[in-house]
């Protein structure tokens, strides 16, 4: 049996990427609150010491990997669609973050990043 | 994850006709199960990563480092899926360049030691305006290959910031050759990188263009076919509508309906029916419809199986030749042995006859008579000229504006498949590059093979075997020895003057009477006069210049009875200058007195016979001999040999043997402008030649004719009956011939036999005793002495 490719197929799915990454990007929400910011990240099956957080200006990126582990001895894998390996997602919020506090927890496979900005809280309220 | 280095050790998956750029997906179905064991291999480590590498042959199956390129792209899995039929979907993800340093084997699969490559980073206005290049060359590209995405596309392209991901981005949509997609990994700089997939645009980009130029064009064709053919269905749609049947259909029906009609042989009718069913098909717009419709028409038009029955009267047939022609026997009495023989036989081929004869002695009209007693069609046309084969078989029909050859048109002209066919003027037959026509004449004039003549028109058999054929000319010597060898060979020598005058008496003054409207009484030419037009007005072997005089003096007598002196006259000889004017040729042609060194010759020419002095001139202090006169290679080498006889016989001639040394000799002929040539001039010019020698002068009421030997003897010659005729005009009465033409003068009128004295030579001592008195003399005393 021979390996054939079937680029042409996903050229122009490719094509759209032009921004073109050699990571993957989890899905987030971003929620107003009281005090700031709160992101929800769909990063399951990611160990916290993988992730890393940097904020600057009015953006904040999470970066990181999600490393698969072997579940038990004799398996491997019949198809495979989620994504390993490192991940990046940036965010760009209505304002400046520098100096916010960050606070990341998690919770049943979701990613919380919490943002607590003074100047917001003072503008909410 | 990595070492202090930057060294990793990974699966390596081969891969075949591609190379995976950094930050670009590639979908792959793996197959290979040393691919998929390194695949397995990756999904089981935590980072799902894999080296790619393309593989130069795509024919080896297990690669070595060698069969590899050395620079290939770390890879993420993305996605995988296995398919039933065992083969592994998965969608992989460049990640970053590398380095392979080694290749282990690992079980299944091998693993290789990478060093990343960083991917360059240098920035510029030359990157920046070669990036817009690229970027413009591939939106134009991409108009021609994606027109549907192309907006999309190019609307992203021009977006691109990243140089080197444009690249990768494009490169793929591109069915670019292996190589060139790897040296775009390969390139050590971004301009390089830029510059590389510039040239490759290009390229590509000029392939596409004409590409899709010449789409362009086979289509516009197509429309415009389609267009012509919905215009003539809404044509045929108007003509129904107005009640009008379409006429080209109807055409062919006409053309059905002839050929049903017609009687024609199997193949013929099926060929034809063939044809009618292409033309059915053909619109009639096509240029074949045309061709094809005139070439059925043609073909229905011949006389496949018509013809005149042959009425086998032979004394009908005597009167209807001896009415029209005086003399000939020998023609006429062919012709009546042909009927004969037709009568006994009705299958008997028709014989060739070709009649040689000078101009105006009637060899057309006696084809036309030919044809009235055997009450069979009369076709004609001269080959004179005619160098082109073509002319005579056609040309085949893939030519534009071909036509049948000119016998197959003669015989649709005669409409009957036995018509006499003449052939005038064969002997003129020209020839060159095109092809001889006497070549094509070859099969036309034999009955063995022309029943079935094909026409490179017609392209089917057609029997001319029924075909009286008959040829004119007036020469032998133009005449190729094959086709010569085909005709049955009837000489028309030229007319005596006896035959003349009875010639003009029964044929030619009523012809040219009635023409003028004049009656047989008004006009009356004596016997006297017919003479003396003959002999001093003009100077032919045939009777046309004959004709066109008394044509002349009918002509003159019908414009005085126009005035209104209508009694008859009688033309006189005292009164011909009176109607003609001075007469043209004398008699006084002839010399009255030869001095030593000239002697009378007789040649024969087109036009009859002619009367020809040589002269011979001995030139003191002169040396050998000089020819003038024209004379053709032939004559001249006869003169050499009479020269030689003369010197070698010189004791026997009585001449003094030191005049060869102290004079030379110079022959000339008269006329100077006219060529001529033949052996017939030998015993003249050694008569000549003795008599210069001798100082005795040669008789000038004798003339001769004969080829001589070196050893003296005299060997006969042609056109007995014109020379003899010839010298008869000039009014010599005596003429030497080789005792061998003795035979040929059965051919003469017996009244000029009887007129004429002949003397028949063995030797050319018999020529010179009877043309130079004192050396009979001479021979006499010499004898005596002995």
């Amino acid at each position: 049996m021979q390996d054939t490719l079937n680029q042409r197929s996903v050229v122009f799915g490719a094509a759209i990427h032009l921004d073109g990454e050699t990571h993957w990007r989890p899905a987030a929400d971003i929620y107003r609150t009281r005090t700031g910011w709160l992101l929800k990240y769909d990063l399951a099956g990611v160990k916290r010491e993988d992730i890393e957080v940097t904020v600057r200006g009015s953006q904040i990126t999470l970066n990181g990997f999600r490393r698969d582990w072997r579940l038990e001895d004799g398996c491997s894998h019949y198809s495979m669609e989620i994504s390993y390996n490192r991940f990046e997602r940036t965010l760009e919020l209505p304002c400046d973050l520098e100096g916010a506090q960050i606070k990341l927890e998690g919770r049943e496979g979701i990613l919380l990043v919490r943002l607590i900005c003074e100047g917001e809280h003072r503008e909410q309220s | 994850m990595s070492n202090p280095e930057n060294l990793q050790t990974l699966p390596v998956l081969p891969i075949k006709h591609a190379v995976l750029f950094p930050s670009m997906l590639m979908p792959l179905n793996v197959g290979r199960p040393s691919s998929i064991a390194a695949i397995e291999a990756a999904l089981a480590s935590e980072e799902k990563e894999i080296v790619v590498v393309a593989q130069r042959d795509a024919a080896v199956d297990s690669p070595g480092l060698t069969d590899l390129y050395s620079i290939g792209t770390k890879a993420v899995i993305k996605k995988m899926a296995r398919r039933a039929d065992g083969l592994l979907e998965v969608v992989l993800l460049g990640v970053e360049r590398v380095v392979l340093l080694k290749l282990e084997q690992h079980g299944a699969y091998q693993k290789a030691r990478i060093k990343p490559l960083p991917l360059p980073q240098e920035k510029s206005t030359e990157i920046e305006a070669l990036r817009r290049e690229v970027g413009e060359l591939a939106v134009r590209a991409l108009a021609l290959t994606q027109p549907q995405a192309a907006d999309r596309l190019s609307q992203l392209i021009t977006d691109a910031k990243d140089s080197l991901r444009l690249v990768y981005t494009l490169a793929p949509m591109f069915s670019l050759e292996l190589e060139k997609e790897q040296a775009l990994l390969e390139a050590p700089t971004v301009a390089e990188c830029l510059r590389l997939m510039h040239s490759y645009l290009a390229q590509e980009l000029q392939v596409l263009e004409l590409r899709s130029k010449i789409a362009n064009e086979a289509q516009s064709e197509m429309s415009r076919e389609q267009r012509e053919y919905l215009l003539r269905q809404q044509l045929r749609a108007i003509q129904k509508e107005l009640g009008g049947e379409n006429p080209e259909q109807s055409e062919v029906a006409l053309l059905r309906e002839r050929l049903e009609k017609a009687d024609l042989p199997e193949e013929v009718r099926k060929e034809a029916e063939r044809e009618l069913g292409r033309l059915e098909k053909l619109p009639p717009a096509a240029p074949d419809y045309h061709v094809t419709r005139t070439y059925l028409e043609f073909l229905l038009e011949l006389p496949w199986k018509k013809s005149t029955e042959d009425v086998l009267d032979i004394s009908r047939a005597r009167q209807i030749l001896d009415e029209d022609h005086y003399d000939l026997r020998e023609v006429k009495e062919r012709i009546l042995e042909h009927l004969g023989v037709l009568k006994l036989n009705p299958t008997a081929k028709s014989p060739i006859l070709c009649f040689v004869g000078p101009p105006g002695v009637g060899k057309t009209s006696l084809g036309q008579s030919i044809a009235r007693a055997l009450s069979r069609k009369f076709e004609r046309f001269s080959l004179g000229g005619l160098h082109d084969e073509a002319e005579l078989r056609g040309h085949r029909r893939t030519y534009i504006g071909a036509m049948p050859g000119r016998i197959i048109q003669a015989i649709r002209r005669a409409g009957v498949n036995n018509p006499v066919l003449m052939l005038d003027e064969v002997d003129k037959l020209g020839r060159d590059f095109r092809g001889d026509p006497a070549a094509a004449l070859l099969e036309i004039l034999d009955p063995e093979q022309n029943r079935t003549f094909r026409d490179n028109y017609l392209d089917l058999p057609f029997d001319l075997s029924k075909v009286f054929f008959i040829t004119t000319g007036n020469a032998l010597d133009t005449i190729p020895q094959p086709l010569l060898d085909r005709m049955e060979l009837l000489r028309l020598a030229g007319y005596s003057e006896e035959e003349k005058i009875e010639i003009a008496r029964r044929y030619l003054i009523p012809r040219q009477l009635k023409e003028t409207g004049l009656k047989p009484e008004d006009c009356v030419i004596t016997e006297d006069a017919l003479r003396s037009i003959i002999a001093l007005y003009t100077r032919e072997a045939g009777v046309r210049q004959l004709e066109r005089t008394i044509g002349r003096i009918a002509r003159k007598v019908a414009l005085r009875h126009a005035e209104g002196h209508t009694e008859p006259v009688t033309v006189t000889r005292e009164d011909l200058t009176t109607w003609l004017g001075p007469r043209r040729f004398s008699l006084e042609q002839t010399r009255r007195q030869l001095p030593p060194g000239v002697a009378t010759g007789l040649a024969w020419t087109e036009t009859g016979g002619d009367v020809l002095y040589v002269e011979a001139t001995l030139l003191p202090n002169g040396r050998g001999m000089t020819l003038t006169g024209q004379l053709g290679e032939v004559m001249q080498e006869s003169a050499r040999a009479a020269q030689s006889y003369v010197w070698s016989h010189a004791e026997e001639l009585g001449i003094d043997g030191t005049k060869f040394r102290r004079y030379g000799v110079h022959i000339h002929v008269p006329a100077g402008a006219i060529p001529k040539d033949g052996p017939s001039a030998g015993v003249t010019m050694a008569t000549a030649l003795a008599s210069v020698y001798t100082r005795y002068a040669v008789r000038v009421d004798t003339a001769m004719t004969g080829e001589i030997t070196l050893t003296g003897l005299v060997l006969p010659v042609g056109g007995i009956k014109e020379k003899v005729l010839a010298s008869r005009r000039v009014g010599i009465k005596r003429v030497i011939l080789p005792r061998e033409n003795q035979k040929d003068l059965s051919e003469l009128p017996e009244d000029v036999a009887k007129e004429m004295e002949f003397i028949f030579a063995d030797k050319i001592e018999d020529v010179l005793s009877t043309a130079i008195p004192q050396l009979a003399e001479h021979f006499a005393a010499l004898k005596a002495a002995s």
